[in-house]
């Protein structure tokens, strides 16, 4: 297969191996507005991709072509379709992991993949691929290696998630309802924390590093060691607090912290101890001398209050109810709307407006 | 006072220092302290971007959308209509033989002609058609293949309740949306075509509250099905994008949610803190973030400003979702409800005017986001864009402009006018007739608000409503539903919203 890049080759058009096929033009009898000025290799490539189609041929030359396209275009999603039914068509019936034309694929696709990280396609396309070659093992270093690149990408993220969740299992042993089991590999999880804490450590505020935490650990069911969740919920706390206090103002943090108290059903309150110093000013609390590794202080360079922790405290008096604690709620939102959030005032004003209706029915069914 | 950066916490990572930078650059783009001057939208030279691409066409950069020629054309075309103009008979003419060449002989529309279907060009091929088509020959309504697409739908349907978005392709909520609304619009609602969908729709809100792309499947690589409770985690983190096509599908699955035996459910306070949470602060404008903690960008202007809308649908924000007993919406005196409630808590009715005014303006900051859209979302050169200094193009033209036009107006889904739509149906005798007025009488519910609009910079930067669920105009999308469901569309009482009585 070539992995020239298009300008050295010659067009279809000029090519004898090609002279069987007919182009096609895209647009036949009208004159379109809103036309895009195509290069001269890709409208040639496309003639003749629409002729290939016309004709239904899946052949070693389509597997040319349709690379050659993907080239100049990656997000030509009918090409990669072709592409992946072409595949199908001349990959054996059996053996077909340890198949030529699969591993060329696959070596290809690593090539791709770099070059076009942000494309849909491309994504896509390794995931049809690893269903048919069952290795995800090594896929989960080539994510590592992409993400080194572009450490928010989306797709890439979500490969990773679906890989460890079909590959590795979803907790216990899934079986599927018809009674068969997946070859599911748990050992694809081990390292997995490890290698959330590497991202976190090169960008603590990554919060697709901190989604996936979630996935691993709340999302995708229990691993092998894990199944103490009070502890598993002890380590996250920890982890999250000590992140929190290396940059308070980190909103993808504190939204870990909520989502795994939501998902636990862990009362907001359990942690108010360790919130409230980030939500007043410096100073305003007395920062014990004794290092509590429960409740880690904000950093020497921390900038307080942190707005994230003052929704947070209001969180927690307001769930906590009556007068006393809704007005405490109430000042921190007020704080929020006229001082230090001034953009999501209206929004913390209707939080005001729910919290006192709330307060009217406790006491109306007291 | 020059707006508060965005705190680093003396902590700097990849993410501080872009988000740093950004703000230098937005907050060059505010005009001097004590300018008099109001922000002015360059409909001119916007307008001259869109017609330099309709008739002149698309530089070869472009190449890179050449899979998605329905969306430059329905992107040119929308943003015409937001823009309050209409195409001459010619020009409309030959868009629709446009759209109707990337049909599929096998039902829904392709990227481009001999491209295989899809459901995200589907959706642009159809508004587009919404836009400048027509019932009768070579008008495009009635040349769609309404069956042969239903069809296409139905084999895209995976068994957890999504839809691949193509076949052998990915599945995720933005096809689910292109496909609700065109199915909506078209009349092609069934119970078996979105039999599962709510429930999957659901499976992608995360612990953040937003949604994203998809949840894992709950069916093995060989096809079965899992047995639940197999976890179905979503996959990816939540985002803007994929949010507004969330919550907008769960809007228009609403009348099989309420039918439904287990009814799936989604968080919508989270949902509501986390849309919030994506407005950026003053240093960076106003403007909306995809994700928690990643740039402002003017196309979440539309998918995540634009959800707010649809958020009303769920009970949350506008005035018809105010409790009637417990505020007092036409009382002129001061004894309301709360003069039972001692201590610091009495509120006067002073007050609860403000909260209704608050309630009319929205949860958002409509101005700020305005503001940013005026100030850093306009190219010199014409069209509009992310942010400074990138260059304009199609996308950002468009979601910029839908996403100034909702933080505008305020367009809410009214009970009124759903009554009056569901009493002028005329019966069809097909089946499901009750189902498919209640989706017909939904989708015609969303009101303009007559005297609701804010308009940063005056009337001349007034821009048309957009029907919060289409993003067509409300009479695009009016009439190309009425047209496929066989009805008219009844007049609309001149009613404003904070008079419309609660159902």
């Amino acid at each position: 297969m070539s992995t020239e890049t298009p300008d050295d080759e010659p067009l279809y058009a000029n090519r004898s191996d090609w002279k069987d096929v007919e182009p096609l033009e895209q647009y036949e009898d009208i004159n379109p507005l809103a036309p895009i000025f195509y290069t001269e290799e890709y409208k040639d490539a496309t003639n003749y991709f629409r002729g290939i189609v016309k004709r239904g041929e899946k052949s070693p030359r389509v597997l040319d072509l349709t690379e050659n396209i993907i080239r100049q275009n990656p997000a030509h999603y009918s090409a990669w379709q072709y592409r992946y039914e072409t595949l199908l068509a001349l990959l054996p019936s059996d053996n077909v992991a340890s198949s030529p034309i699969l591993e060329a694929e696959v070596r290809l696709m690593d090539e791709l993949a770099v070059l076009f990280l942000k494309t849909y396609q491309v994504w896509h396309h390794r995931r049809l691929l690893v269903a048919l070659t069952r290795k995800p093992k090594r896929e989960l270093d080539f994510i590592r290696k992409g993400l080194e690149a572009d450490a928010k990408n989306y797709h890439t993220w979500s490969y990773r998630q679906w890989l460890l969740g079909t590959f590795g299992g979803r907790g216990a042993n899934v079986t599927d309802a018809e009674g068969g089991v997946e070859d599911v590999d748990e050992d694809l999880w081990i390292g997995e924390l490890d290698f959330v804490d590497t991202m976190l450590a090169q960008d603590v505020r990554n919060n697709s590093a901190w989604h996936h935490r979630f996935f691993v650990v709340w999302g995708c069911g229990v691993r092998e060691g894990d199944e103490d969740r009070e502890r598993v919920l002890k380590r996250e706390l920890t982890y999250v607090k000590q992140n929190i206090s290396l940059a308070p103002s980190n909103p993808s943090a504190w939204n870990y912290l909520r989502g795994v108290l939501t998902h636990t059903r862990t009362p907001f309150s359990a942690v108010a101890d360790f919130a409230l110093p980030y939500a007043y000013p410096r100073g305003a609390y007395h920062v014990k001398d004794v290092v509590d590794l429960e409740n880690p202080s904000p950093s020497d360079t921390a900038q307080l209050p942190c707005v994230q922790a003052m929704e947070f405290m209001a969180d927690v008096w307001e769930r906590e109810g009556g007068e006393e604690k809704t007005e405490q709620a109430v000042k921190m939102w007020t704080s929020l709307a006229n001082e230090h959030d001034t953009i999501r005032k209206k929004y913390w004003e209707h939080r005001i407006r729910e919290a006192h209706l709330a307060l009217k029915g406790q006491k109306r069914a007291a | 006072m020059a707006p508060r950066p965005t705190p680093t916490d003396g902590f700097p990572t990849l993410t501080s220092r872009s988000q740093a930078e950004t703000e230098e650059v937005l907050l060059k783009h505010l005009p001097e302290p004590g300018t008099k001057t109001e922000p002015v939208l360059q409909k001119n030279s916007h307008m001259q971007f869109l017609v330099r691409n309709l008739v002149q066409g698309f530089p070869a950069r472009y190449i890179s959308q050449d899979a998605s020629q329905p969306w430059l054309m329905f992107w040119t075309v929308q943003a015409f209509s937001i823009l309050q103009v209409a195409l001459d008979e010619g020009n409309k003419q030959r868009i629709i033989d446009k759209v109707m060449a990337w049909q599929h002989p096998e039902g829904g529309f392709g990227g481009g002609p001999g491209q295989s279907a899809h459901l995200l060009p589907t959706y642009a091929a159809v508004c587009t058609l919404a836009i400048v088509g027509r019932p009768g020959p070579r008008g495009g309504w009635d040349q769609i293949d309404r069956e042969k697409m239903y069809q296409f739908f139905m084999k895209l349907k995976q068994k957890d309740g999504s839809f691949l978005v193509a076949h052998h392709s990915e599945v995720d909520v933005r096809g689910i949306y292109c496909l609700l609304t065109v199915a909506t619009i078209l009349d092609l609602m069934t119970p078996e075509l979105v039999e599962g969908t709510a429930a999957f729709i659901a499976s992608c809100q995360t612990y953040e509250g937003g949604f994203a792309s998809s949840s894992h499947p709950s069916y093995s690589l060989s096809g079965a099905l899992l047995p639940s409770p197999a976890p179905r985690p979503p996959l990816g983190e939540a985002h803007g994008g994929y949010t507004f096509c969330a919550l907008a599908s769960w809007i228009l699955l609403q009348s099989y949610i309420a039918q439904s035996k287990h009814k799936p459910t989604i968080d919508v306070k989270n949902l509501l803190r986390w849309l919030v949470q994506m407005q950026g602060t003053e240093a960076e404008l106003g403007g909306f973030k995809g994700r928690t903690n990643k740039l402002v960008d003017g196309c979440y202007s539309w998918w995540c400003g634009g959800a707010f809308a649809l958020l009303e649908a769920l009970g949350v924000g506008g005035i018809q979702n105010a409790e009637s007993d417990e505020v007092p919406i036409d009382s002129g005196t001061s004894d309301g409800v709360w003069d039972d409630v001692d201590g610091g808590l009495s509120i006067s009715y002073l007050e609860l005017r403000n909260w209704l005014t608050d309630a009319l303006e929205g949860l958002y900051n409509r101005k700020a986001l305005q503001e940013y859209i005026l100030y850093a979302g306009q190219h010199p050169a014409g069209g509009l864009r992310d942010k400074p200094p990138k260059n304009a193009d199609a996308y950002h033209t468009l979601y910029c402009l839908s996403g100034l036009s909702s933080a505008q107006h305020h367009v809410f889904p009214s009970t009124l006018r759903k009554h009056q739509v569901l009493e002028s149906w005329k019966p069809s005798g097909k089946p499901g007739e009750e189902t498919r007025k209640h989706i017909f009488s939904d989708l015609l519910s969303w009101t303009e608000e007559e005297g609701g609009s804010h308009i940063v910079g005056g009337a001349a930067n007034r821009l048309n409503a957009t029907h919060p669920l289409t993003n067509l105009t409300m009479t695009h999308t009016e009439a190309m539903a009425a047209h496929f469901y066989g009805q008219e569309v009844s007049t609309r009482a001149r009613s404003s919203g904070s008079r419309n009585p609660k159902a």
